[in-house]
């Protein structure tokens, strides 16, 4: 099998706080294939955006980093460490959720495409402000020669985000990573902005890390589904497998949690109970436990570690969903009427198990 | 497409560490490297220290074991500091620690009362403009850009010279100077806190305007107001000083009119200065120090209380 | 646009009017003007009496005119036996017309005695304010860089202290240490060549400087650290944007709208306010002469000046606000 185009091994990061420190990644490992497009999804807090942080190395001086990133065969975090000045904007890039933020009020949004261009590819002025306006022609901007003058609030919501994801694939970059790109915007308007990156993707055969807190978006675009919960990825499967049979609790119950069209009218959901996980010096457990409808005690006493398939799926759980194990365990604490780690259980108000 | 987050049943106790946990991780990544300290602070006390110290010494002065300040030829001419004369003497054999210190009330005095007229009567149009907006607001925020337009300085001498220059038109001049800075503040505060919805809350109760200014406004005002406060005090000295300077301040050679701008002065005209520098310098010293304290014990206070409110 | 611009200039009239009114009502009303005209002896004639035969004339004055004569004389010139509300108005009309009046010291004419002491101030305050900004940005950019290090700790102690140090503390302490002790500058301002001004106006330039530089410096630090929070600094970021090219090109140009702001304010305010800084150094500048001039009692200068002073004030806001409009194209746009 021929190398991945990036490999994640063993990521962790540690934010010392007044507080104490905080552990926003623990031992993440995953990789991607060239011209793949994979979907991290997960709550806020579940790590999905630290991920996309440090691969960028946009993490403040006070982070902890461990692990190994490596891409195309380079190691990543040896050249932040080097202060190396052409690899993020030109192989790697990265758009942001808020599109009204992303680009400085003040400078016109062709000077902002252009820089990149005359910064790490050393194009002429002329030239980065002519192929600036290549670049919003080919997003999709209406009228381009008019919008590379235009300043950021001149233009809407939606065509902001076009000139932001312009703006970040000047370079060419062979990894694009998308962090909520369409949450700031409008339905409709999302619809297109994802039209557009699979488009731009398939065009210049890029990677995609889509990073979202949506399983709609992700079904149906994404090749492979990475889903995190405080700090780790708790499954990860191709898209269809995740959505149709997959294995971590976690996962079952948040699409159980969504409403589906497939489902008879007047379904009840299923909301996640419990409290969202503890990030300060968290127990030696699985960190889902506490909110888990299979919790046995095993669960509370280690860390459950990654198995399957690579390639397929993947996924860290000792009782996990859709498995024999996995019934048993539910079933045997609807019985008891609580889990190991004391979380009331009825069965299900969706039906099924 | 409803989220998937979870519908915690968090009770409000249970959620500080946990949101501890998460904001830091939100601070972490997008927020300043360290986390804004929440106690006053080490040097905040050993400014308010020395403030105690000053105003306790000016206060005693009249009792204190010092020498008489208007007492010439209490000493040799123009001596640098002793034993026996902390400060030295000046050009007329005065002892200039007992200047210093008689020099600290006058100072002090003016600096008070006039950040205490400023807070009254700005503080009042300020609120009254803010709240009632329209004409009013109008009407006043003019008074207070006219007054701005006046040249502070020369709006004070201009009030001194025309009248007499006793302690109380100095202190009455320099709080009509401070009436526009802070009237404009407490105009900004009131306008920000008047939108929000306590305002509207009180209103629909049936709370006359004048109650809610009192009892809602208020309040709100005052946190920002009171770290002005010392501010304040030190910008009027500087004023009281830079007016003394130009021989404008207190008349009168007693005891009770010195101040610390006045002993700047007239040790630093002409050849004094080169003559004997220490008295201009200590004294100048001893001002620096004790403005230094009340612009930083102010700040603390400012930052202290200021945490929580959206700067704007 | 147009909306703005009259509002601003009906502002402008209105606060002349208040600022020249107010000083010449407090003139004349309580001060005495025939007095500081011809002095308290000939002042105090009683003319009222001579002309009805009560009181002799007198001739305190030599040269041959009898003091009633002169009270007339004065009181024609002046205006005097007219009510103030119309003095002013006559006052005013000729204003309009580029008269300022003469002195009543020497009787010079005010026009050439501005025309003489507004480019003193006007060089130390522009000097000033580029000693101010130059210090200023430098101090404010590594400062935010640094936030809440060694470095940034350490000059906030300093700013501190010069924001607390009076001016007039400060000028004394300058000149007392680089005149006197150590003669590396003049202590008063002689003209003369343009080198020779700038020496002769570097320790009081420093002396207003230094303090601005302080007020700016924390207005920018305050502002490129909120700035540098903003997402578009982490887009600029991911982009790989070197950082001082983002400093520079992309976090400084919105932070610098307050400092902006204050500047203007500044500018107009020193004109006025640096009276006591030429007091020390010897400048004989607008500052000076209006000191002087409020403790003669010379009227007309006094409120020549302060006119002066004002429309300088308020133009100046003016044209900050309009600066301020161009500036950030997000207000262009209103």
């Amino acid at each position: 099998m021929s190398e991945p185009q990036l490999s994640v091994r063993d990521l962790s990061v540690r934010f010392p706080t007044t507080r104490g420190v905080v552990r926003a990644l623990n031992g993440v490992s995953f990789d991607l294939e060239k011209g793949q497009m994979l979907g991290i999804v997960g709550e806020s807090g579940s790590g999905k955006s630290v991920t996309a942080k440090t691969l960028m190395n946009l993490l403040p001086r006070t982070a902890e980093i461990e692990g190994e990133v490596t891409f195309e065969g380079k190691d990543v975090r040896a050249l932040a460490a080097s202060g190396q000045k052409h690899f993020w904007g030109v192989e790697m890039t990265m758009v942001f959720q808020d599109p009204m933020t992303s680009l400085n009020p003040v400078k016109k949004c062709g000077e902002q495409i252009a820089e990149t261009l005359r910064y790490h590819m050393g194009r002429s002025r002329r030239d980065a402000l002519a192929e600036a306006e290549d670049l919003l022609g080919q997003v999709g901007l209406p009228d381009p020669a008019k919008r590379v003058d235009q300043y950021p609030h001149e233009l809407s919501g939606g065509l902001r985000q076009r000139v932001v994801i312009a703006m970040a694939l000047a370079c060419e970059p062979s990894l694009l990573i998308a962090d909520e790109p369409t949450t700031a915007v409008d339905v409709t308007v999302q619809r297109h902005l994802l039209n557009l990156l699979d488009k731009l993707r398939e065009e210049r055969g890029m990677s995609m890390i889509l990073i979202t807190h949506d399983l709609g978006v992700a079904r149906g675009r994404c090749d492979d589904v990475a889903v995190m919960y405080a700090g780790r990825i708790v499954e990860r499967s191709n898209t269809e497998t995740l959505f149709s049979d997959s294995r971590h609790p976690y996962t079952d119950a948040l699409l159980r949690s969504i409403p589906r069209i497939d489902q008879p009218s007047h379904t009840r959901l299923d909301p996640i109970p419990g409290r969202p996980p503890e990030l300060i010096n968290p127990p030696e457990q699985c960190a889902y436990a506490p909110r888990c409808r299979f919790a046995q005690a095993d669960c509370m006493e280690a860390v459950p570690e990654s198995q399957g398939v690579k390639g397929m799926q993947e996924f860290a759980c000792f009782h996990p969903a859709n498995t024999d194990r996995g019934r048993e365990a539910l079933a045997s604490n609807v019985a008891a009427g609580e889990t190991a780690a004391g979380l009331p259980v009825t069965g299900y108000a969706g039906g099924g198990a | 497409m409803a989220r998937p987050e979870s519908e915690s049943n968090v009770s409000d106790t249970e959620n500080t560490d946990l949101e501890a946990g998460r904001l830091a991780v939100a601070m972490a990544e997008d927020g300043p490297d360290e986390a804004v300290e929440k106690t006053l602070g080490f040097g905040f006390w050993l400014c308010i220290t020395w403030l105690s110290a000053i105003v306790l010494v000016a206060i005693l002065a009249p009792v204190l074991p010092i020498a008489d300040p208007t007492d010439i030829n209490n000493g040799p001419l123009k001596e640098g500091p002793s034993w026996s004369h902390f400060f030295g003497t000046d050009n007329a054999g005065r002892d200039v620690f007992a200047r210093a210190v008689w020099g600290a009330r006058v100072s002090l005095v003016v600096g008070a009362f006039a950040i205490t007229f400023g807070l009254v009567v700005g503080g009042t149009l300020g609120m009254i403009a803010g709240y009632m907006k329209g004409v009013i607001d109008q009407a006043v925020s003019f008074f207070f850009f006219a007054l701005l337009s006046f040249p502070a300085l020369i709006l004070a001498i201009l009030i001194v010279t025309t009248f007499s220059r006793t302690l109380q038109v100095v202190s009455l001049t320099l709080g009509i100077l401070s009436v526009a800075p802070v009237g404009r503040l407490a105009r900004a505060q009131t306008l920000v806190f008047a939108e929000r919805e306590f305002v509207d809350a009180a209103r629909v109760i049936g709370a006359k305007n004048g109650r809610i200014i009192i009892r809602e406004l208020l309040p709100n005002v005052l946190i920002p107001m009171g770290g002005l406060g010392l501010l304040g005090i030190g910008v009027a000295m500087v004023a009281e000083g830079g007016l003394a300077f130009l021989g404008l301040s207190v008349e009168g050679e007693s005891a009770g009119q010195l101040s610390w701008g006045k002993i700047i002065n007239e040790s630093s005209k002409g050849r004094a200065l080169s003559d004997y520098p220490h008295v201009a310098l200590l004294v100048i010293a001893v001002m620096f120090a004790t403005i230094l304290a009340l612009n930083f014990a102010g700040d603390r206070i400012r930052q202290y209380t200021d945490v929580r409110e959206t700067a704007f | 646009m147009r909306n703005f611009i009259f509002k601003r200039v009906l502002q402008l009239v209105l606060v002349l009017f208040a600022v020249t009114f107010s000083t010449f009502a407090s003139l004349n009303w309580i001060g005495s003007p025939l007095e500081n005209i011809v002095g308290p002896i000939i002042g105090g004639t009683d003319c009222g009496a001579v002309e009805r035969g009560e009181l002799p004339d007198t001739s305190s004055a030599g040269g041959g005119k009898t003091d009633c004569e002169l009270v007339r004389e004065a009181e024609e010139e002046f205006n005097l036996d007219r009510p103030v509300p119309i003095r002013y108005g006559i006052w005013v009309g000729e204003m309009a017309r580029g008269d300022f009046g003469n002195s009543l010291i020497g009787g010079t004419e005010i026009s050439e005695l501005v025309s003489q002491r507004l480019p003193r101030t006007l060089k130390l305050v522009v000097y000033a304010q580029i000693v101010a900004l130059g210090l200023a940005i430098p101090w404010g950019v590594s400062t935010a860089r640094r936030a809440n290090r060694g470095f940034d700790r350490v000059s906030t102690i300093g700013s501190f202290g010069l924001l607390s140090i009076p001016n007039f503390a400060l000028g004394i302490v300058l000149l007392y240490a680089f005149s006197f002790r150590w003669n590396l500058f003049p202590s008063t301002f002689t003209e003369g060549s343009i080198p020779t001004q700038i020496k002769a106006l570097t320790l009081p330039a420093f002396t207003l400087g230094l303090g601005l530089a302080a007020t700016y410096q924390r207005l920018l630090r305050t502002d490129l650290i909120t700035t540098l929070q903003d997402d578009f600094v982490h887009m600029a970021r991911a982009k790989g944007m070197p950082p001082r090219h983002i400093m520079y090109r992309h976090a400084l140009r919105p932070s610098l709208f307050s400092v902006i702001t204050v500047f203007g304010v500044n500018t107009g305010a020193l004109i006025g306010g640096s009276l006591v800084i030429e007091q020390i150094f010897g400048i004989q500048g607008i500052g000076a002469l209006l000191v002087t001039s409020v403790l003669r009692q010379d009227q007309p200068t006094v409120v020549a000046l302060i006119s002066i002073v004002a429309v300088g004030f308020v133009v100046i806001n003016f044209l900050v606000d309009l600066l301020y409009g161009w500036l950030d194209p997000r207000v262009r746009a209103t």
